[in-house]
């Protein structure tokens, strides 16, 4: 910090808005950025790396779901690959589709599980893409896709067991016959038993446990019926963490790659992780403002007393939360700075007192916490958010950059 | 799933929306704000539409925008009023994009950038864009100096709505601001006060100098007042957001339902998913509040949105896979209104349609 405190900054008894008003003066040149997602790629491979040596020998599967939680999935799967991930997880199948067609990780396995009506099965089959079927008519469309591509294709099935959570998922009821079946289409060479997979609720100990139990119930049935699976896997982040009986051949991590552990009461750094994202902007107008000065829309906050407000060119259209106001706090220079008034559609209003704060200074609103800042769990508790919602809620008009080199 | 969701947006209605606000505040120009990729809707394929439906001028945020729209081939005038610090406004120059200058060192780097004109933008009381009173004296006469190479083309200010109190003092203060202008011998031509809360909510918005008003809202036919139906304002909301149920289920009495079981039904029922979550936009903190319709049926969500799901409950209806679910859209035609799922969430109109993903496909019609 090189520039001046505030010309105006310790007035005393100033009255109207007219006598006031003089935007403090900075030295320091004006300069720097709107808004701006940093991601530290070398903390993505570390975690990453971390997260295979703990887990081994079971396999880590990356989930790169949502542009890789709006990241860009485009950037972080080869990071991923360079780590040594060879699964990742989509959700949808198209990323899966359009990062195959461009041969990123021709020899990694990537898994989708959230299917359309209107699916499209035989890419699925030529681009090698594992499913995550629920029902009898996927499989069967999936297979029929198989056997209409020809010899040397197969269709790569991962049967998913609905052990409570209700949403994909076949249900125990129906799993004879939905096992039955695939068995039938292995059989026939048109299906290929990849996984078999579920989703647990992480809604308590005693919750996760029951589902456990239904999943292995699920894994015993179909072993009874001739379905053996090269992959079973059922827990993601948190509980690949903490239940290794849960793990299977395969656990999913989702939040823990991005160094932001979802499990209450733990840091990244109680498990070795390193958060990867850090959202900032720069100061682009700063001014004095009487005592009783309204801000914002609503004037829902007015200056105690003289203060300096700082203008951040970062809003709810870019993803934040018109929940973070009165008592959230951003960093400037490792001084934290209280959010006042309302966040706007492109920006809001911090009150920085009588510090000295200049266009162009950066503002970080959360980040890995080393520099005085918020982290982005505590972030998303401020805003009664969790921190994936707001990591994928970072809008387009942020520009993301990327640091710790290119593996 | 993304590629399933469906987002719509009816041209025809932005083009009636234009039409019903120019009317209303004739004989001032109309400008329409396509920034925040104009409210969730799509900035270049609205402002085609806004141009075509006549309105003068185009309103960004930023030069990115702004930028985006003229290598889209968008020709109209557009203002963009938030700058990066440092700015040079050669971006401005090279696509002919006018910038609102809110301090003497972007009238000079504009100046020096050579662009068209400017728009003075002065801070009558949100304290958030603008030169304060204080500043007015030495911006005005640095305006003044350069205008013959660096007309002042317009004058602007942007209204709190925090009561119509609030508001008259703020547009006295831009009067102030105007006279003061004129004794310099500026008289911009372009003075713009109202956006479209405030342009709605006084109909004698030519109570301030009013040479153009600035549409955000009210353009995509969505009221920005909660207590007031865009129809009774004469609008009609242009985007929709639908999706395929992709999985239904019938679920026992007591079970839990969805991340956290915060779902678990009184009775047994039928569950369907609906691929969208809020990595789409769609704010986690409307779970187990907000509704969505299956042809004129609507329908609770359930349980926590997840990031690319959800889950709602129909009952003992017939509801099957590949059913059409209206997120929100036209609540004259049945549907939840954005306004309701801002609702659910303890949120505004504004944010529902622009924190919709720029990833989400869009179509117009």
């Amino acid at each position: 910090m090189t520039g001046t405190a505030p010309e105006t900054g310790t007035a005393p008894d100033v009255g109207t808005a007219t006598e006031t008003g003089t935007a403090p003066v900075a030295e320091r040149p004006a300069a720097g950025y709107l808004r701006r997602a940093t991601i530290d790629l070398a903390a993505y491979r570390a975690n990453l790396t971390s997260l295979i040596e703990r887990m081994a020998p079971v396999e880590v599967l990356a989930i790169v779901k949502a542009d890789a939680y709006s990241l860009g999935v485009d950037v972080l799967v080869p990071e991923a690959l360079a780590a040594g991930i060879r699964w990742f997880g989509t959700v949808e199948p198209e990323p899966a589709y359009r990062l195959r067609r461009e041969g990123v990780g021709d020899d990694a396995s990537y898994f989708a599980w959230q299917l359309g009506p209107d699916e499209d099965w035989d890419a699925a089959v030529r681009l090698r893409v594992d499913l995550g079927v629920s029902t009898l008519e996927q499989l069967e469309a999936f297979a029929a896709a198989a056997r209409a591509a020809g010899p040397g294709h197969e269709a790569l099935v991962h049967l998913t067991i609905d052990t409570g959570l209700h949403r994909e998922g076949c249900l125990p009821a129906d799993w004879a016959e939905f096992v039955t079946r695939a068995v039938e289409l292995r059989d026939e060479g048109v299906v290929r038993l990849r996984g078999c997979f579920s989703h647990v609720s992480e809604t308590s100990e005693a919750d996760d446990h029951a589902a456990s139990l239904v999943f292995r119930r699920a894994l015993d049935d179909a072993a009874a019926l001739g379905a053996t699976f090269e992959k079973r896997h059922m827990s993601s982040s948190s509980a690949g963490m903490e239940h290794p009986e849960r793990r299977f051949d395969m656990v999913r991590m989702g939040s823990n790659g991005y160094g932001n552990p979802v499990t209450e009461g733990v840091t990244a750094a109680d498990r070795g992780l390193r958060p990867v994202l850090t959202v900032s902007a720069c100061v682009v107008r700063v001014k004095r403002v009487p005592a009783g000065t309204g801000v914002s829309y609503d004037y829902t906050w007015r200056a105690p007393r003289d203060t300096t407000l700082a203008l951040v060119p970062i809003g709810y259209a870019d993803g934040v939360s018109r929940r973070a106001q009165h008592g959230v706090e951003v960093t400037i220079a490792g001084r934290r700075h209280p959010i006042v008034g309302r966040v706007a559609m492109d920006q809001f209003l911090v009150d920085v007192g009588d510090h000295d704060v200049a266009v162009g200074d950066e503002v970080v609103l959360f980040g890995p916490g080393d520099r005085g800042e918020l982290t982005i769990g505590e972030w998303a508790d401020l805003t009664g958010s969790v921190p994936e919602e707001v990591s994928c809620r970072i809008g387009a008009r942020v520009e993301r950059v990327y640091t710790g080199g290119r593996a | 799933m993304t590629q399933d969701i469906r987002v719509t947006i009816d041209t025809a209605a932005l083009r009636h929306n234009v039409a019903t606000l120019r009317a209303a505040v004739a004989p001032a120009r109309v400008m329409a704000v396509v920034k925040a990729n104009a409210y969730g809707h799509g900035a270049v394929e609205c402002a085609r539409a806004f141009v075509d439906a006549g309105v003068d001028w185009l309103g960004v945020a930023d030069l990115d925008e702004a930028v985006e729209l003229r290598e889209a081939g968008v020709t109209a005038p557009v203002l963009a009023w938030l700058h990066t610090p440092g700015e040079t406004f050669e971006r401005a120059t090279a696509h002919d994009v006018t910038p609102a200058v809110s301090d003497v060192a972007q009238l000079e780097a504009a100046a020096a950038a050579g662009v068209r004109a400017v728009h003075l933008c002065v801070d009558t009381g949100l304290s958030r864009n603008g030169a304060v009173a204080a500043e007015w004296p030495e911006f005005f006469a640095r305006a003044a100096a350069l205008a013959d190479r660096l007309p002042v083309e317009g004058v602007m200010t942007h209204l709190s709505n925090a009561s119509p109190e609030e508001d008259g003092a703020q547009v006295a203060a831009f009067l102030s601001a105007i006279e003061t202008l004129g004794g310099l011998g500026l008289e911009p031509r372009l003075r713009h006060v109202a956006a479209s809360a405030a342009a709605l909510h006084f109909a004698d918005v030519g109570q301030g100098p009013v040479d153009m008003v600035r549409f955000g809202l009210a353009a995509y036919g969505l009221s920005p007042f909660p207590d007031r139906r865009a129809a009774d304002l004469g609008l009609r909301p242009a985007l929709t957001m639908r999706a395929p149920v992709t999985t239904v289920k019938r679920v026992p009495a007591g079970e839990g339902v969805s991340y956290g079981y915060v779902f678990r039904p009184e009775r047994d029922t039928t569950i369907a998913i609906v691929p969208v979550g809020y990595s789409d936009g769609v704010d986690r903190a409307a779970s187990d509040r907000a509704s969505v319709t299956i042809g004129q049926r609507t329908y609770r969500v359930r349980g926590r949105i997840a990031m690319n799901a959800l889950v709602i409950d129909v009952g003992d209806d017939p509801v099957e896979v590949g059913d059409e679910v209206v997120l929100f859209g036209d609540p004259a035609l049945g549907h939840q209104g954005a306004e309701d799922w801002a609702r659910a969430f303890d949120g505004i109109t504004y944010e529902v349609v622009a924190s919709l993903s720029a990833r989400l496909p869009r179509s117009y019609a």
